[in-house]
């Protein structure tokens, strides 16, 4: 029983990262309808990008290394947005898609030629603390994770729904053309959307890259899938949803990796989107009136 | 000569990959799930010839019918939601067929080596061809004699109602249904047709490689699948071949002065490419 609340505990923490990413979409999704293929690729790639900050002045504490990912994956989400969706007619679905896609293979390429595919060392922060609680641990460096993403999904919420940026971002997500009419710049509110996801997705590779101790370019595909499906099970375009699902998902796969052994554990999460998809296709907090 | 037809093997597999993915976007759904389907044909077809010691061509009507009962399986659920969300449920089977493959073992001794699957570490020793004394040309023939008979159906599918029914769900659906045409019936059949022409494409693939792992049905085949019919267009079956030539003839191989440098451009390629043509080299005439 202690070993299951201690993986659920354990689970939960670091299923705060998946939450971030799987906001990313989901923000994006809101505002476009479209999804972006790129977005964990880009996030762990702004996660490498602060590695640079290490690079450039030798030694540097953990936090300017999380904060140089945070600015660079900001960055990074204004170049997928200018490269695959400025360019490209919104009534071309498929378009966006492949382009998210291709940006997705390109991203990954250029971390495996850069590191020549070696794992890189991500400072942690903390991970020598260690709460305890008679048999019951908590490890210094989750605590840290699931500190900093709750800290970062209350300042979008705020973001979100107390300012003027907000109301413009969620205007346009409910009524693109009505919110045209009332002279917000559309194109400015989408590249907007875009850096905040990203600066958003900087800091959730920092934060994996720290509570794994590496960054590896193989992390970009498991995070894609994983943001997804987080997105899928929290309901397309629900933000609430997205927190939800993403601590529920690392919870649930924590507790399949202590009783089946960490290679057939997200086996199981994918069977769990598929219990989602029959049951309850539209996630757990559905939008009313069935959107696509 | 022997490169000019392992090429020309190469452009047959992976022209069914994109033909099974053609079918299932000609009802407007995208599906990541090909290399599934793909992975489940391979592992069929090379674990019956090498484990059961099965002639190939039974062996690839069990691979057909394993990709077309996966496929209907994962239809039914994965039809219940559309667009974007159906991207990604197929996404996630394709990943969970090759975590399935990544930890699946099953060996039995044959003299003194160990055959079959074998988890992360793959499938080797598929050698039904060099075993009974197949040349690469008469492999090729092989190979085409079953693209040449995937793209007939679908071409002739395209004459037929049913081709009709199909393009019709995939402009619109609402009129589709208004005018009694089946949603669930057309989009699960237009799967399965995709997942037995994938499965075929898998166990040829097994059996010309010889050797398959997880890693040969990752995101990235999946991605290939949707990306030949995308790029090639949705006209007709002849874009899809265009496609796969301009990709794998002409990037791969043409390119491969570039070295490591290739796998990047391949990426910009894509986005550039949808940059300039939203809808595709041979884009679906649109009837008003």
């Amino acid at each position: 029983m202690l070993d299951f609340l201690q993986a659920v505990s354990d689970g939960v923490l670091f299923g705060a990262t998946y939450a971030l990413i799987g906001i990313g979409f989901t923000l994006v999704f809101g505002v476009m309808h479209k999804i972006n293929m790129a977005y964990a690729a880009a996030s762990v790639g702004g996660a490498y990008c602060g590695l640079l900050v290490l690079k450039v002045m030798g030694s540097a504490p953990p936090a300017l290394v999380f904060l140089g990912a945070f600015a660079a994956g900001g960055l990074l989400g204004w170049i997928v947005y200018v490269a695959c969706f400025h360019f490209i007619p919104l009534s071309s679905p498929l378009a966006t898609l492949m382009s998210t896609v291709g940006m997705l293979l390109l991203i990954d390429e250029v971390i495996v030629h850069v590191t020549e595919g070696v794992p890189l060392t991500y400072p942690a922060a903390f991970d020598d603390v260690m709460l305890r609680m008679g048999e019951f641990t908590m490890r210094g460096d989750l605590l840290l994770v699931f500190g900093v993403a709750v800290l970062c999904m209350a300042a979008l919420l705020l973001l979100l729904y107390r300012t003027k940026l907000g109301l413009a971002t969620r205007a346009v997500s409910q009524q693109p053309v009505a919110a045209r009419l009332c002279g917000i710049r559309l194109e400015r509110v989408n590249a907007t959307t875009f850096i905040i996801t990203g600066l958003l997705g900087g800091i959730a590779g920092a934060l994996i890259g720290a509570s794994v101790g590496a960054l590896s370019p193989l992390l970009t595909t498991p995070l894609t899938v994983k943001g997804l499906i987080v997105t899928v099970i929290g309901g397309l375009g629900s933000i609430p949803g997205a927190i939800v699902a993403g601590l529920l998902v690392g919870g649930f796969e924590s507790v399949l990796q202590m009783y089946r052994g960490v290679t057939e554990r997200d086996l199981y999460v994918m069977l769990l989107l598929f219990v989602f998809l029959v049951f309850r296709p539209g996630g757990i907090f559905a939008a009313k009136g069935g959107r696509d | 000569m022997d490169f000019y037809f392992g090429l020309a093997q190469i452009v047959g597999v992976h022209t069914l990959l994109g033909l099974s993915a053609y079918i299932v976007l000609l009802t407007g759904q995208v599906s990541l799930a090909q290399a599934g389907f793909f992975a489940v044909g391979a592992y069929t077809a090379g674990m019956l010839t090498v484990l059961a010691g099965w002639h190939l061509v039974p062996a690839l009507g069990a691979s057909a019918l394993s990709g077309a009962a996966i496929a209907c399986a994962v239809g039914f659920p994965a039809l219940r939601v559309k667009g974007l969300m159906l991207v990604i449920a197929t996404l996630a089977f394709g990943e969970g067929v090759r975590l399935f493959f990544f930890n699946f073992d099953y060996q039995i001794a044959r003299g003194d080596i160990k055959v079959g699957p074998l988890g992360g570490e793959g499938f080797r020793q598929i050698r039904f061809f060099p075993e009974n004394g197949w040349t690469t040309g008469e492999v090729m023939l092989f190979i085409w004699l079953f693209v040449v008979a995937a793209m007939a159906l679908l071409w002739w599918f395209d004459r037929s109602r049913y081709g009709s029914v199909l393009r019709a769900v995939g402009e619109d659906e609402l009129a589709a249904q208004s005018v009694g045409i089946n949603l669930t019936a057309v989009k699960v059949s237009a799967m399965t047709i995709g997942g037995a022409i994938a499965g075929v494409g898998g166990g040829l693939y097994a059996h010309y490689t010889t050797h398959i792992e997880h890693t040969s049905f990752n995101i990235l085949v999946a991605t290939f699948a949707v990306a030949y019919p995308i790029v090639g267009g949705l006209r007709n079956v002849f874009g899809t071949l265009l496609a796969v030539i301009f990709v794998q003839a002409f990037l791969i191989e043409g390119l491969r002065f570039l070295g490591d440098w290739r796998n990047l451009l391949f990426g910009a390629l894509i986005v550039l490419a949808m940059n300039l043509r939203p809808s595709g080299f041979l884009g679906a005439r649109r009837r008003a």
